[in-house]
Parts: structure tokens; C-alpha cells; sequence
């Protein structure tokens, strides 16, 4: 069963999905136990795989199938595989996913409108998440990301707030954008890659590893590192590295190509709010990590000083919007914004620490981000309103609540204790000491960094200051008897995140020891390989 | 190197006992039901007990001997560790026992503090907790470690300034102190950073053999020094330190005495040799600004915790100044003396503001009683208190035969021998210190003064009691210790047994400095007592220049303006450019829509309408009447006829 077990997990939610589709949309809760079924047999799975995986040994359970193989005469052979493996960068997503997926699941439980298109739809989703972090074939990998975006504009643009299709159809040509950036390198990508296995005929292959070997590049191809085509002020790799690189901050979302973000959650119901900011957030530093910089790293090394500038603007900007939010989801959604800079400063030191830090922080901001949308969900539910302005005093009134509230809000700005901690440390470290192994970055970009820190502890005590403290006092249109504590089901919601948020901060070595291998091979791969195929004429 | 010295199972037993013990304290208060809510607060006071007790064992133990060095790997990152280390020698295991026994001592004067209170058992948990982390800086023996702890701390002061969180005050000042915290140690983590790129370790013993260029190891203690600007409330970060007044009164003793400001002066004796002598510099000038500003401000004040708070404003600058200039041991003599008698002034006057609420309680009397305007000759109704006030009064002001005497005689000796021969700019410093001590003896008198002599005003009819024996303990024996028997035989000399352990002794005491110092705290408390009766009214001191307010307007300001322009550039240029482009793409569409309907459709329709008209005309050919038939056929042949003959 070993040699299936990615399949396995990617297959069952579609299977899953396919079922539901034959049953009548009356019975509604037989499409919850489906998921929730699913959502175990995914555990169970992971379980086996996290038992089986042996850190240091690179990717892993891998599946290589032919998929599509079209001779296209004088063109070559095209050749799409199903190829599926996990590493120390992957299966940390992987892991995050089936968790919060379950999460997502149980969070679900009282949508009551068109149950069976919603559960469908979160089922697609869930088997495209898992593919994304698995595939590792381009064209593949491509097929699920796109495949997560029709769900989830669905997805807020049925089951969402008041301004859902403004939101959605935002979310939708931000992202659809992305994609079309990534396609354009995707298919320059193909016809400049052949495949070294096969001698003698020409066979142009999707497969991500191929397109990592510098020698793998037909010569005087559009993308041949040893050719350096220029177009206009750059080369043609480094063109496309930037294509990738928006692709995928935008996801990210990286400022100024965030604006979605916000929108998209304020109007997302609890549980896609959920997925969108621990998961979906994590395919863009995940596409960073996996594709643009090991494919391009020396115009990763070139632009990395880009990079990593973008991401403390990022985490500044994103802090100082934060500040300045009327609305808790929209606050907690710019926290995102500021927390996913920390990936981008990361990966951009091409050092052990920064790219340790930077999966860290994706692994750790999926498990805090999720629990700070349930919480924000959780007091929507009560009172359909999220104006931080309308609150005063809930600690006396909601004190588990407000307990959890505390942790998440701690969590989120860094205090060790938390995971969250640990990740950014070891960005903040590795940044700063990119430079002294000639890695692309400044000392001063992580000293202006941490501004990033003070800020965070201001927007989150502030609003703590200002919801929770002081004398209990409601506006807006509804009243104080509104606000009960929080229900068992949201208690056992909560309660696994902040204990997961605990245990990967005060015990980082598990997580650790599956990332480091990969963080090590990473920043040598990119520093080495950056440099050298730069200094080739 | 040092003597191969093997700790013994007690030893190994008892320090993770005295760190374990507060923890336990922690997380039992979770668990015992809100109904009994008042055992938290026994329970709690008899595990510091035990944590006092098993700390006592270790400082016994590990004094006068080797180190003792543990590290238990956290995690690993590429080949390198980054341990949880535990270092102790005489300093670090004296100060544990410091620690855990004022705490101890604090929870107990809270167990009647806080008797009745709604959140008794958030507060003892918190309070086991501030103590943990205060206990986790002391023993580390890394630097990460000490980071992580030192942030923790910043999180239970949060909570525990805060405890009454329904007052907005106090919201407001806890969000600052941890905020102004946070700013500290933004720096502290830049020095974290460079100590990192150039030595590739945190260990703090491992760090005294790193090769750095001197530059950067300026920098690398100029960014730690940030933290502990921070933590130890030095200027320009102390202003949360005043605010922090209104958490609940043994909080503050605890916060004041040894815990939190105490952090920042233990760290910067520990890692003093990592300071560069320019980086020194700036430390000793920083501590003398703190120093001099907390006086003045204290003399002021009018609020009873308000002026305890800007006298460890300025005594914390004493320390800073001595570490400045050298003499890690004097600052740390007078942060263990300091530690005692400020918590025992703290709990004093925590006993007052206790029986002066218990009488207001019983009489409906209300006016603010941390006021000492509207005190007075509270002697006779709270004798013990008095006697508590004046002793731990005269170890603050550092009159002879206190330890307050001792450590700042220290301080001095340093600063004396520091200066050296001529004339600097450290003898400016050397003054300010001295002028700092004149102050501090001023304003300690005039409190003790106006609360305890003179006639009563607003409290004379209330009947007022001494707070309950398990208040009145822990302040009788913080009073006993702030005596210099504890510190040094001779109480004019102050190479006591303390002082000569904790550091390299300098072979340099000067008798001069002793008497010098006496002379000048008498003349001192001669000047306080002949102006006892005027009242510095200025409002420029009472807030302390204001400086937070300085601080809103040029920090705090400027950052919400900012704050309010990103969210506007968000919305009106990132967004605009959105809903622009999409504009833009609209009237496109229609362009393209139009162009569709009206050229491309039109020429079809024309096409297909020429073809209809066609049709039709042809259609009309073909009537049916078989007259027309024969019309046409007739034209058409003529036609037909006219055309072959042309």
C-alpha cells in the first residue's frame, strides 16, 4: 500500500466526490459523513506516511506513471507524467492540509444551504490542495492548482457574505492572472527542457526535477541558462523567473498584488476563510520554493535582493493595513499579508536558517491563521458583525473565548511558546546572514524586519485593548445576550490548533528534522547553482 | 581549565525543582474549581515555598564553586545546535534564590491582597508564571533561551498589569508596556542576529571566545543593550514603567524588586564582556539620563506607587551607570539589595492602599488613597507599616547601616575609581550619580513624611487597621533583609561575602567614599527635613517631561497616519488601478460589442438583406397569374432579342 499512499490521499476526496453526486441532495447529512469519512481515511494515510518517511532521504513515496505522451512529429514527443513524491518542503503542507482540511470539515457543520453542492465542492477542493503539494510534474502540478480555483470561487461567491461576487470575482481574475503567468513560463519551460532519459528522440517533459538540472536545456533554447537571451532590459530566464515569481506572490499574496486577500475573506464563509489562509496562501510560497527558485536560481540569485525587499514590504505594509482595519477578518487577513513576507525574506537569503524559517512559518502560519478565522467566525456567528469598534469588554463576558483569543493573538505576533516563534527567528537569522556567504540579501533588510515584530504586538494588543478589555459594552444591531461562550463543537475546533500551535513551539525538533535535509540541499542548490550559472557568460 | 567539580543528584534534583515549582504552580490553577478559587492562592504560595526552599539548596550548593553547565539540544538547523543551556555560578544561583523568595514572599502578601478578588486565579497562575520565566533569564546559559524567557516575561507582565482589565487604564498601560517592550526587543533580537552570523552559537560561554571585528560586536551590545533599555525601563523606553502602576500593588513589588527590571541589569552583567568600550559608553550615559530623570520626576509625584515607580527609574540608572562603567558587580550588589527593600516598600505601601480600602469599604468615604496629599499621620494607626516604610525607606535613600548604604557606596567607588585622574566627561557622571543620591534620600523622606506624620486630613475618621499577619510577614522579613548584616559584616565596607563573589573583586576600596557617602545622605536627609513642607508643583516633572506624550505624537501618531495610508492606498490606488483596468476592459468589450453589431453584423445583415430584397423581387415574378407569365417572358425575349442584335 506504501507505493499508493500519495494516490491514496489524493484519490479518496475525488472518489468521495464522485459518490455524493449520485445521492439526492435531501439527505444532508450523509454528505457531512462522507467528508468526515474521508477526512479520517486521510489521517489515517498521513499517519502511515509520516510513520514511513525517513528524513534526509530526499523526495519520497514517489509515483511516476506515464500519463500523456503525444508524438508530435518534427515537434518531439510531448510527455506529462503522474508523478508524485513528498520531501522535507512538501509533506509539512501535506501534513498542515489533511489537519486543517478536517478542521475545515467540522467547521462546515452549520451550513445548511445546498448542502451537497457545498460538500462537493469542498471534497474537489481538498483532493486539488493535496495535489498541488505533491505534484511534481509541471503540467500536473498546473491541472491541480488551477482545479483549486473553481471551488473556491464558488465556493465564496455562493455560500458567502453580503459582497461575495464582487469578492469572488476578484479572488477569481487575481488569481486566473497568476495562472496565466505561470502558463506562459510553463510552456517556454516545456519547449526548452527535454527529457535525458531517452536518447535519440526528442522528448520534451513536464517533470519539475528535469527542469532543475541547468543541463537539461536544449542549447539555444528560449530558457538555455548558457545562452542568456536577452529581451529588452533582462534575459529571457529572467523574465520568466519574474513571471513565476508574480504567478506566485499573488497567491502569496505579496504586496501590492494582494487586495484580494482581504475581500476575499471578509466575504468567505468561516471554514473557506479557514482553507484560503492556511492553505491556499502556502501553494504560493510552495510554488516559490518548489518551482522558481530551483528552475531559475540565477535569477533567483539576481533578483533575490528583490525578493526579499518585496517581502518586508510585505511584512510592514501588510502590518501597518492591519493597524488600520475596522474589521476583525479584515485585520486578522492583513496579519496574513505581514506573516507570508516572512516566506518571502526567507527563501530570498538562500541560507539553511532563512529557508528552514520560511517553511516553518508556512507550516505554522496554516495551524495559527486557521485558528484566528475560526475565531473571528465564531463571534460572526453570534452577532453577524465583525466591526472591532462595535466590542468592548468581551473578556468578562466570553472568557474561554477570550483565553483563545489570547493564545491565537500571541501566537500570531511571535511570542516564543508559539510556533510562530520559531519560524520567524530562523528567518530573521538567516536573512541577516545572507549576505556574509554572498547570498543576496542586505543585513539592513532584516533589521527592518523586525519593525514588522513591534508592529504586530500593536495591532493585536490594540485590539485586544479595545474588544476585550474595559467595560462590557455592545453597538451595532444586536445585544449583549447575543455573545454567549463559546459551544463544544467550537471548543474541540479550537482546542487542537492552539494545542498544535504549542507543541511545534515548544518542541520544534519533529518539524525541524523533516525540514532541515531539504532546507540544507535548498540554500545550497540555489547559492551554488545561482552563482555559478551566473557567472557563465 | 576550572576544577572538574561533579554536582550531585540533589543539586541536579533540586534546580529543576526550583524552576518546576512555579511552573506546576501555573498549571494547577487551571484546574481547581472556580468555586474554591481561594486554594489557588494557598496552594500557589506553598509550591514558591517549595520552589525558595529547593532554590536555597542550589545556591548552597553552587557557590564558591565551578560553574555548573548544562545543554540539552532544542533543535538542530544545518549542523548547528541551538541548545536550551543552563548556566550556573554564584551570581545566577544567588539570583534564582532571589527570585523565587521575593516571589514567594509576594505571593504570599497576595494571598490577603487579592483575598476576594474575581480573578484570583488567572492572577496566581500568571504570577507562577512571571516568576518562571523571571527564574528560566536567570538560569539560561544561551542567549536564544534567555530571548525566549525574556519575552515571556514581557507576556506575564502584560497579564498581570492588566489584571483588572475592565479599568481601561489599565488595558491601556499593559498594551504599552508590552508594546515599548516589544521595541526593546526588536533591538535585542538584531544582536541576536549578528552574534549568530558571526559565531554561529548563542551560547553565552561559548560567546566569550568569538572573533568579531570590533564594530560589529559595538553593534551586536548596542542591540542587546536595546532589549534591556527596554526591559529596565531606561530612557528613552521606560515610560510604561510609571503606567504599569495601576496592575494590582504586589505585581508592581514583584516587577519592581526582582523580576522583569531585573532581567534587563542580570543580563548586561552576564553578557558585560560582549560590550565594547564605546558601547559602554553610551550604557553608562544612557543609566545616567534614567537616573537623573527618574529622580526629579519622583520628587514631583504625588501618587505614592508613582514615586516608588520613578525611584526604581532611577535606581535601575545607578546600576546601568556602575555596568557602564565597568563594574558589573557594584550593579549587581545593589540590583540583590534593591530587589529586597524596593519589594518591601512596595508591599508597604500596598498595605496602606489595602487598610486605607478596607476602612473607605466599611465607611463609604471615598477619595483616591494613593494620593499622599490626602495623607498623613497614618503613624499612630498603622504602626508596623511605619516601621516597615522607614526601614525599607532608608535602605532606598541609602542611609548607613542599611544595605542600600552598601550598594550604592559601591556604585560610587566604581564610578570614583572609573573616573579616574582629571577631569572627563565621567566626572560629570560621577556628579549626576551623586546628585542622584541627594534626590533619592530627599524624595524618600518626603513620602514617608506626608503619608505617616503631620495630622490626619481625609482618613481621620476612618477606622483603620494593620493589614492581616500574612501581609505584615513578608514585609517584616523583606524589612530585615534590607539591613546590611545579610550583605557585609562591616557596615561601612562593603567587600562583604556577596560582593566578593559575584565578579572579579577590583582590589580598590576607598574608606573615603564610605564617609563621603555617609556625610552626604545626612546632609541630605538635614535638606529634606528643613524642606519638608514645600511641594514641587511643577507639572513638567510630575510627567515625567512629558515624555509619552512626546512619544504619542511623534511616534505614535505618525505610525496610525501611516497605518492610515496604506489602508487607503490599498483602497483607493492598488484597488483603483483594479477597478480601473476593469473599466478599461469594459468599455473595450463595448467597443468590441458595438463593432460586432454595427460593422460585422451589419455587413452580414446588409449581405443577407440584399439577399431577401433579391429574393423578394424575384419572389414577385412568380405571382401566379399566367398574364404576368406572358408579360415576362415577352420582356424577356425582347430583352433577349435587343441584346443579340446589339
Amino acid at each position: 500500500m506504501q507505493q499508493y499512499l500519495l494516490s491514496l490521499l489524493l484519490f479518496t476526496p475525488l472518489l468521495a466526490a464522485l459518490l455524493s453526486l449520485f445521492l439526492p441532495a435531501t439527505s444532508t447529512a450523509t454528505f457531512r459523513i462522507i467528508t468526515v469519512v474521508v477526512n479520517v481515511l486521510q489521517v489515517m494515510f498521513l499517519l502511515v506516511l509520516l510513520l514511513n518517511y525517513q528524513a534526509g532521504a530526499g523526495l519520497q513515496f514517489v509515483e511516476l506513471k506515464p500519463w500523456i505522451t503525444l508524438n508530435m512529429g518534427n515537434w518531439g514527443i510531448l510527455k506529462a507524467s503522474y508523478f508524485v513524491g513528498v520531501d522535507g518542503l512538501s509533506l509539512p503542507l501535506v501534513a498542515l492540509a489533511v489537519f486543517i482540511l478536517f478542521i475545515a470539515t467540522i467547521a462546515s457543520w452549520k451550513i445548511t444551504q445546498n448542502v451537497k453542492g457545498y460538500f462537493i465542492l469542498l471534497l474537489i477542493l481538498n483532493a486539488a490542495i493535496i495535489g498541488s503539494f505533491t505534484a511534481l510534474d509541471f503540467l500536473l502540478f498546473y491541472l491541480f492548482f488551477e482545479f483549486m480555483l473553481l471551488p473556491m470561487f464558488f465556493l465564496i461567491a455562493l455560500w458567502g457574505g453580503p459582497k461575495r461576487e464582487y469578492a469572488s470575482i476578484k479572488f477569481f481574475l487575481y488569481t486566473l492572472l497568476g495562472s496565466i503567468l505561470i502558463l506562459i513560463v510553463m510552456i517556454a519551460l516545456y519547449v526548452s527542457v527535454h527529457d535525458p532519459s531517452t536518447s535519440g528522440q526528442l522528448v520534451h517533459s513536464f517533470n519539475l526535477l528535469h527542469m532543475a538540472d541547468a543541463s537539461n536545456f536544449i542549447s539555444t533554447s528560449v530558457l538555455d541558462p548558457h545562452r542568456a537571451l536577452q529581451l529588452g532590459p533582462f534575459s529571457a530566464r529572467t523574465w520568466a523567473f519574474l513571471l513565476l515569481f508574480f504567478g506566485f506572490a499573488i497567491k502569496l499574496p505579496m504586496v501590492p498584488v494582494h487586495t484580494w486577500l482581504p475581500d476575499a475573506h471578509v466575504e468567505a464563509p468561516t471554514p473557506i476563510s479557514v482553507i484560503l489562509a492556511a492553505l491556499l496562501l502556502k501553494i504560493g510560497g510552495y510554488g516559490l520554493a518548489r518551482i522558481a527558485f530551483p528552475i531559475f536560481p540565477d535569477a533567483a540569485f539576481h533578483l533575490g535582493w528583490f525578493v526579499g525587499l518585496m517581502g518586508v514590504i510585505s511584512i510592514i505594509y501588510g502590518g501597518l493595513n492591519a493597524m488600520a482595519s475596522k474589521d476583525l477578518k479584515r485585520l486578522i487577513a492583513y496579519s496574513s499579508v505581514s506573516h507570508m513576507g516572512f516566506v518571502l525574506l526567507g527563501l530570498a537569503s538562500f541560507t539553511a536558517e532563512g529557508t528552514a524559517g520560511a517553511v516553518y512559518q508556512m507550516f505554522s502560519h496554516g495551524l495559527i491563521s486557521a485558528m484566528l478565522f475560526v475565531l473571528a467566525g465564531v463571534l460572526a456567528d453570534r452577532t453577524n458583525d465583525r466591526t472591532i469598534s462595535h466590542y468592548s469588554g468581551l473578556a468578562g463576558k466570553m472568557p474561554t473565548y477570550t483565553a483563545f483569543i489570547l493564545v491565537a493573538f500571541f501566537a500570531s505576533l511571535g511570542l516564543p511558546g508559539f510556533s510562530g516563534f520559531i519560524a520567524e527567528i530562523m528567518v530573521f537569522l538567516g536573512a541577516f546572514k545572507s549576505a556574509g556567504l554572498g547570498g543576496p540579501l542586505h543585513e539592513s533588510l532584516a533589521i527592518v524586519a523586525t519593525l514588522g515584530l513591534v508592529i504586530g504586538a500593536a495591532y493585536y494588543l490594540w485590539t485586544l485593548q479595545r474588544m476585550f478589555f474595559g467595560p462590557l459594552n455592545v453597538k451595532g444591531d444586536f445585544s449583549v445576550d447575543q455573545l454567549s461562550d463559546l459551544n463544544r463543537r467550537e471548543y474541540f475546533i479550537l482546542l487542537p490548533l492552539a494545542l498544535a500551535i504549542l507543541f511545534f513551539g515548544i518542541f520544534p525538533q519533529p518539524l525541524m528534522s523533516v525540514i532541515d535535509p531539504y532546507a540544507q540541499h535548498f540554500a545550497a542548490f540555489v547559492l551554488e547553482t545561482g552563482k555559478n550559472l551566473t557567472l557563465t557568460p | 581549565m576550572d576544577a572538574i567539580h561533579t554536582y550531585s543528584f540533589l543539586f541536579h534534583f533540586c534546580l529543576v525543582a526550583a524552576l518546576a515549582f512555579p511552573l506546576l504552580s501555573f498549571v494547577l490553577s487551571f484546574y481547581i474549581s472556580e468555586k474554591y478559587s481561594w486554594i489557588t492562592s494557598v496552594l500557589a504560595s506553598f509550591l514558591l515555598l517549595l520552589g525558595t526552599l529547593a532554590s536555597a539548596v542550589v545556591l548552597y550548593q553552587a557557590w564558591n564553586h565551578p560553574p555548573f553547565a548544562y545543554r540539552l539540544e532544542w533543535f538542530s538547523l544545518a549542523g548547528y545546535s541551538f541548545s536550551a543551556g543552563v548556566y550556573i555560578n554564584n551570581i545566577s544561583a544567588l539570583m534564582l534564590f532571589i527570585v523565587t523568595g521575593v516571589s514567594f514572599l509576594v505571593h504570599l502578601y497576595s494571598v490577603g491582597y487579592m483575598a476576594g478578588d474575581a480573578g484570583i486565579q488567572r492572577y496566581f497562575a500568571m504570577l507562577g508564571f512571571f516568576t518562571f520565566a523571571m527564574q528560566g533569564i536567570v538560569v539560561s546559559g544561551n542567549l536564544l533561551m534567555t530571548f525566549v524567557f525574556w519575552e515571556l516575561v514581557g507576556f506575564s507582565s502584560y497579564m498581570l498589569i492588566g489584571h483588572w482589565h475592565e479599568i481601561p487604564a489599565a488595558a491601556e498601560a499593559s498594551k504599552r508596556a508590552f508594546i515599548i517592550n516589544r521595541v526593546g526587543d526588536a533591538g535585542f533580537l538584531v544582536g541576536l542576529m549578528i552574534v549568530w552570523a558571526h559565531g554561529h552559537s548563542f551560547d553565552i560561554a561559548a560567546l566569550q571566545h568569538m572573533p568579531v571585528d570590533p564594530t560589529w560586536m559595538t553593534l551586536a551590545s548596542l542591540g542587546i543593550f536595546c532589549g534591556i533599555v527596554g526591559k529596565s525601563a531606561q530612557f528613552p523606553l521606560f515610560t510604561w514603567l510609571p503606567d504599569a502602576m495601576v496592575g494590582p500593588t504586589p505585581v508592581s513589588a514583584l516587577i519592581h524588586a526582582a523580576t522583569m527590571v531585573a532581567a534587563g541589569v542580570f543580563l548586561l552583567a552576564r553578557v558585560h564582556f560582549l560590550f565594547t568600550v564605546p558601547a559602554l559608553h553610551i550604557v553608562a550615559v544612557v543609566g545616567c539620563i534614567t537616573a537623573l530623570l527618574g529622580a526629579v520626576s519622583a520628587l514631583a509625584q504625588h501618587d505614592i506607587k508613582k514615586i516608588l515607580a520613578y525611584s526604581t527609574l532611577s535606581q535601575l540608572g545607578l546600576m546601568v551607570v556602575a555596568l557602564g562603567a565597568g563594574s558589573p558587580q557594584a550593579a549587581l550588589l545593589h540590583l540583590f539589595t534593591h530587589a529586597f527593600f524596593k519589594a518591601c516598600l512596595f508591599l508597604a505601601a500596598g498595605a496602606v492602599i489595602h487598610s486605607l480600602h478596607q476602612a473607605q469599604h466599611q465607611s463609604h468615604v471615598h477619595f483616591d488613597v494613593q494620593d499622599i496629599r490626602n495623607l498623613g499621620g497614618l503613624e499612630k494607626k498603622l504602626p508596623f507599616t511605619f516601621l516597615i516604610f522607614v526601614i525599607s525607606g532608608s535602605a532606598l535613600a541609602g542611609l548607613p547601616l542599611t544595605s542600600g548604604f552598601l550598594s550604592k557606596d559601591a556604585i560610587l567607588t566604581a564610578l570614583v575609581q572609573w573616573h579616574g585622574e582629571g577631569f572627563s566627561w565621567k566626572l560629570l557622571i560621577l556628579a549626576a550619580v551623586a546628585l542622584v543620591s541627594f534626590l533619592t534620600v530627599v524624595y524618600t523622606f518626603r513620602m514617608i513624611w506626608k503619608i505617616f506624620k503631620g495630622s490626619e486630613t481625609a482618613t481621620a475618621q476612618l477606622h483603620i487597621s494593620e493589614p492581616p499577619a500574612v501581609m505584615r510577614a513578608p514585609m517584616a522579613v523583606l524589612a530585615g533583609v534590607s539591613l546590611w548584616i545579610w550583605f557585609s559584616w562591616n557596615p561601612f565596607n562593603f567587600y562583604g561575602w556577596m560582593y566578593t563573589n559575584i565578579g572579579e573583586a577590583k582590589p580598590f576600596h576607598s574608606g573615603m567614599v564610605s564617609i563621603a557617602s555617609a556625610i552626604w545622605v545626612i546632609l541630605a536627609l538635614g535638606v529634606a527635613y528643613v524642606t519638608r513642607q514645600v511641594t514641587v508643583g511643577s507639572p513638567l516633572l510630575l510627567n515625567a517631561f512629558y515624555f509619552d506624550r512626546l512619544l504619542k505624537q511623534f511616534v505614535e501618531k505618525p505610525i496610525l497616519q501611516l497605518a492610515a495610508l496604506t489602508h487607503h492606498a490599498d483602497k483607493k490606488w492598488i484597488d483603483g488601478f483594479l477597478h480601473a483596468t476593469a473599466y478599461a476592459q469594459l468599455i473595450v468589450a463595448h467597443l468590441t460589442g458595438w463593432f460586432d453589431r454595427a460593422i460585422v453584423d451589419g455587413l452580414v445583415d446588409g449581405v443577407a438583406g440584399a439577399a431577401k430584397g433579391l429574393g423578394s423581387f424575384t419572389r414577385s415574378f412568380q405571382g401566379g397569374k399566367i398574364q404576368l407569365y406572358i408579360f415576362w417572358a415577352t420582356f424577356a425575349i425582347i430583352i433577349f432579342i435587343i441584346w443579340t442584335l446589339l
